[in-house]
């Protein structure tokens, strides 16, 4: 059947179904369909079959790909709703004892097989000390290198969960493990970080700025408030996203090297315009000291960049830079005068 | 065509809905829907990241638009503008890894579907082998019964272009039936 002739059926059909029946333009065309067809077997079949074309795609056959899709996100729906709904279960219970036991016994049964709550689930965490970066692999197999004094927690049963949550405080290097069907989602201070499989540094120290950087792949980034997520700022690699917290915006910026912001593994620092408190955090967590300075100090800036070298090199280096003086006790550093540049 | 009427851009009325009735969405939507974000952004992964959170924040808001598939669609849209704004940049590969963005469907071959002599799934055997945008026009026509206008709208193409698109799709449909006459009916 010719594309014009094609064209005539959908708008008859189209037409028919719009007005639920009959009027002059489907009788219309219905006309010209008529002409077009004459007394030709041949065209009749043609047309007839072109309708039950038209009947026969109509709905699409029970398919059940939406429910793996589906499943993905019925887990991150749970913490909007349920709750409340699970407090009153257990109310329910505790009436239920003051009655009778086997009763609870029953009720209890039956919570046991509703999907595995937030306070259900067994956490494992690991902390890497002051002064140690430490490797984990976890259940899914992927890979975290956690910088000194940084924690990592994940569920026990992570490499079973539709989606692989885990939570971090402090910075750490993620290398994914590819598994489309079940997201990565690491929780940190104040952002929500989403991945299928790729390799990416979270920097979120408490009272710092968040930080994302992307080496491989793609991550999806949204601020995250008492459980409530933005809309995700999408990020790929040698981009990272900054969490500005005084203008609450996640800020999204090109990186030359996305690599240097994972050198803390290999024990190198890097200060770029980066305030002394935040310098003296950085130190303390990397060679486990105790750095104790002048307060009017603080406000000074840094740039600059140490290999893997000892605490009193960079000491030595401070001292040029900013004329200060220092005096090490065991693993306490006191910092004495000092201006900035 | 479709019982919603999409021109009204009616978003006053609103509903409230419970867990039930959000699957119940979400299965009715996802497979244009679904389609419709490979489309725009070319990446199946990113597709399924921007559909599902369209859906996370209708169901946080806990309400949608008593015109849900213009409100869907249009958010998917939104979400896929705002992917290309940010993703202007080269695309680095550094693992070897997001090659190539997979397109296709898996679909059973139309030979295993004649087998089970279901028209229905054989003809959506054979939609689904046609060119994506095609394929994509077809659904959004067939199953979720937009507008050749509303379709072109979504798609940034001319009203002719669908119309054309539908044609085509029919036409060849119409040439695999004819052609394996033996196996329908």
């Amino acid at each position: 059947m010719d594309q014009e002739t094609w064209k005539l059926v959908l708008a008859y059909v189209a037409e028919k179904e719009r007005n639920g029946g009959r009027n002059l333009e489907v009788e219309l065309l219905e006309q010209d369909l008529k002409d077009w067809a004459g007394n030709d077997p041949d065209r009749l079949e043609q047309l007839e079959q072109a309708l039950h074309l038209w009947e026969d795609t109509a709905t699409l056959h029970e398919d059940h790909s939406w429910q793996e899709s589906f499943a993905s996100i019925k887990q991150q729906l749970e913490p909007a709703k349920t709750r409340t709904i699970k407090k009153l279960n257990w109310l329910t219970m505790a009436s239920a004892a003051a009655i009778t036991g086997a009763l609870v016994f029953f009720v209890f049964k039956n919570q046991k097989q509703q999907p595995v709550s937030e306070s259900a689930i067994t956490w494992i965490t690991e902390k890497a000390a002051e002064g140690k970066i430490i490797n984990i692999l976890l259940p899914d197999s992927s890979e975290i290198w956690l910088n000194a004094g940084s924690s990592i927690s994940f569920p026990k049963n992570l490499k079973h969960a539709a989606i692989r949550t885990v939570k971090l405080n402090g910075e750490a290097f993620f290398k994914v493990k590819r598994d489309p069907a079940h997201p990565f989602v690491v929780r940190s201070q104040n952002i929500q970080t989403r991945v299928l499989g790729t390799s990416f540094n979270i920097r979120a120290w408490k009272n710092n700025q968040p930080e994302v950087t992307v080496l491989t792949g793609k991550v999806a980034v949204s601020r995250d408030s008492a459980g409530k997520q933005s809309v995700a700022v999408h990020l790929l690699p040698n981009q990272q996203v900054i969490y500005d917290l005084k203008s609450n915006r996640l800020r999204c910026l090109n990186v030359e090297d996305a690599q240097a912001s994972v050198d803390w593994r290999v024990g190198k620092m890097y200060f770029d315009r980066t305030p002394m408190e935040e310098v003296f955090q950085t130190i303390s967590r990397k060679y486990a000291v105790k750095i104790i300075s002048d307060q009017s100090f603080d406000s000074c800036e840094l740039t600059a960049k140490f290999n893997n070298v000892s605490i009193s090199e960079v000491l030595r280096t401070l001292a040029l830079t900013f004329n200060i003086h220092y005096t090490i006790n065991k693993q306490t550093i006191y910092i004495k005068g000092g201006k900035c540049n | 065509m479709g019982k919603n009427n999409m021109a009204g851009s009616n978003d006053a009325q609103e509903q409230v809905f419970d867990e039930k009735s959000f699957e119940d969405l979400y299965r009715r939507m996802y497979p244009t829907l679904k389609k419709y974000a490979v489309y725009l952004v070319k990446d199946r992964e990113e597709a399924q990241l921007i559909l599902n959170d369209v859906f996370i924040s209708i169901w946080k808001n806990n309400l949608i638009p008593a015109n849900e598939k213009a409100y869907l669609f249009r958010a998917v849209k939104n979400a896929s503008t705002n992917y290309h704004k940010k993703a202007r940049v080269k695309l680095w590969h550094i693992d070897g890894e997001d090659e190539t963005p997979e397109i296709t469907d898996l679909k059973e071959t139309p030979a295993q579907s004649f087998q089970n002599k279901d028209r229905n799934r054989m003809l959506y055997a054979l939609i689904n082998q046609m060119p994506e945008r095609r394929r994509l026009i077809f659904y959004l026509y067939r199953i979720d019964g937009l507008s050749y206008k509303e379709i072109a709208a979504l798609l940034d193409i001319s009203v002719r272009t669908v119309e054309d698109h539908l044609v085509k799709g029919f036409q060849f449909l119409q040439q695999k039936v004819l052609n394996n006459k033996s196996e329908f009916r």
